[in-house]
């Protein structure tokens, strides 16, 4: 009996330490689906969302048998960096420190960032103008990045997911969210509830504060550079082929 | 191992570690005080005031405390009602939020704990009261609550540490204790294991702190109940 469950184990340890290293290798690519319209859960638990119709769209291109899971905001670097992932793509900006620790493929989109408040708040996006006021930010983004640097006069809140700190505009204890223009139009001011609020200030990206970052890109383990080379080739072809461009008009009427 | 932005955050796990000691204390402290009557609400010989303190502590001890804090923080600010009450000032506010979901939370299980150390007064000390003829609220502060106090202390000590550790949830509605400063590192760093390592060396420190008092603090007023070889 004991020979049994001591051969079934290391069966056990067996498959887990080494199907990875001779099995087709399936490639993990993990999102926090806390983002509409670029990635959220629909009713039925379906990861849904312009990245992950993306990157199904790479992934066909490029041959690739993908796998595109939710995971938490907090854990996504750490366990891309570990190799528990493969490669991330939750609308991931290129910044330096990024770099420094994981791979990116080319970029695919170039964000503008803005501000929502409540409609006729009347507060002057600039250092002085949100001096008291509180911002809602997703914490460890280029939003908590550019407020943390820019406007030490505010008070910035920070939260785990990209929703709720819009839960805490539409409540009264944020006077401001710092967002990707198209995550704010598109899941917040077309809904009901974000229907007393409007975008403020001016456009911003990565031309105006280094923390907005390059553009956005699919973050890849730092030395797997074998799958940054096949996601840069299905992303140039489906770039080529129109994909891009209808998704981009599919979400954003752009 | 990057150790040294760690070092580099030294001041932020200190605000850290200020705000959980804040939590921790403020609500035991709160609790404390609505659980000694309610332990003996508890114990009522009126059954109607038994069973509402009991359907409290079923309701709090019955739901998982980050339910109970994301209900309070999130899912009141929901009804216009209270957001235009004259409570949404406090409630705006997510210490006000932690500590009520806290206080309600830790106030029902050293409810339960003190009640249970009431039923087990041996009845000998209670007659003794009553034949030097004490008056009741006299009995009740001078015998029982002593007498209950020491003999609940092991397990009041265990709810303690519970609390300190439940603090953690605050994290999630932004306020920065110990592990929110460890996971916001993480996101800044996108390195794990020393921040948290980080944290849990803070957590387990004041741990060790809470048990060592207890630890005199028990010897000193409940070694009367320590069994005695003659």
């Amino acid at each position: 009996m004991r020979i049994l469950i001591n051969s079934a184990c290391a069966l056990v340890l067996a498959t887990t330490f080494l199907t990875p290293a001779f099995a087709a290798e399936k490639v993990t690519i993990a999102t926090d689906a806390t983002f509409p319209p670029f990635e959220s859960i629909d009713e039925n638990g379906k990861l849904i969302g312009f990245d992950i119709e993306l990157m199904e769209a790479i992934c066909k291109e490029a041959e690739l048998d993908c796998d595109i899971i939710g995971a938490a905001w907090d854990g996504m670097f750490p366990s891309l960096i570990e190799g528990k992932y493969h490669a991330l793509i939750s609308q991931l900006t290129v910044t330096d420190k990024r770099r420094q620790v994981v791979a990116f493929s080319d970029i695919y989109d170039h964000p503008i960032f803005r501000f929502a408040a409540k409609k006729g708040a009347d507060i002057t996006i600039s250092p002085e103008g949100v001096t008291g006021k509180i911002i809602a930010v997703q914490t460890g983004t280029p939003m908590d990045a550019y407020v943390t640097a820019h406007m030490p006069g505010a008070t910035i809140k920070r939260y785990d997911s990209g929703s709720a700190p819009f839960l805490d505009l539409t409540n009264g204890r944020a006077d401001l969210v710092l967002g990707y223009q198209a995550q704010i139009v598109h899941s917040f001011l077309k809904t009901d509830d974000g229907k007393d609020f409007e975008l403020t200030g001016p456009e911003m990206t990565g031309k105006d504060a280094k923390e907005f970052g390059e553009g956005v890109a699919i973050a890849i383990g730092k030395n797997n550079t074998q799958l940054v080379e096949d996601v840069n080739r299905g992303l140039s072809k489906v770039r080529e082929n129109g994909t891009l461009k209808a998704l981009m008009t599919k979400y954003f009427g752009e | 191992m990057n150790w040294n932005i760690i070092v580099e955050n030294i001041p932020l796990y200190f605000t850290g570690m200020k705000l959980t000691l804040f939590l921790a204390f403020t609500s035991l402290a709160l609790s404390f005080i609505i659980a000694v009557p309610l332990s003996f609400l508890r114990n009522s010989a009126r059954s109607g005031v038994r069973y509402a303190v009991s359907a409290y502590t079923l309701l709090f001890r019955g739901t998982p405390l980050l339910v109970q804090l994301f209900l309070i923080y999130f899912g009141l600010a929901q009804f216009g009602l209270i957001r235009h009450s004259f409570m949404w000032p406090w409630l705006s506010s997510p210490l006000v939020c932690v500590l009520l979901a806290f206080v309600l939370n830790t106030a029902a299980y050293t409810t339960e704990i003190f009640a249970g150390a009431l039923r087990s007064i041996p009845v000998g000390e209670l007659e003794a009261a009553r034949a030097y003829g004490l008056p009741k609220s006299k009995q009740a502060i001078r015998i029982l609550v002593p007498a209950m106090l020491t003999r609940a202390l092991p397990l009041y000590g265990n709810e303690m540490i519970m609390m300190l550790h439940a603090t953690s949830l605050a994290s999630t509605v932004t306020l920065l204790e110990t592990t929110g400063v460890a996971r916001r590192i993480t996101l800044d760093n996108y390195i794990q294991f020393e921040p948290y390592v980080t944290a849990a060396g803070i957590y387990l420190t004041i741990t060790f702190v809470i048990i060592t008092s207890f630890q005199i603090v028990q010897r000193r007023f409940a070694g009367y109940l320590e069994p005695r070889s003659i």
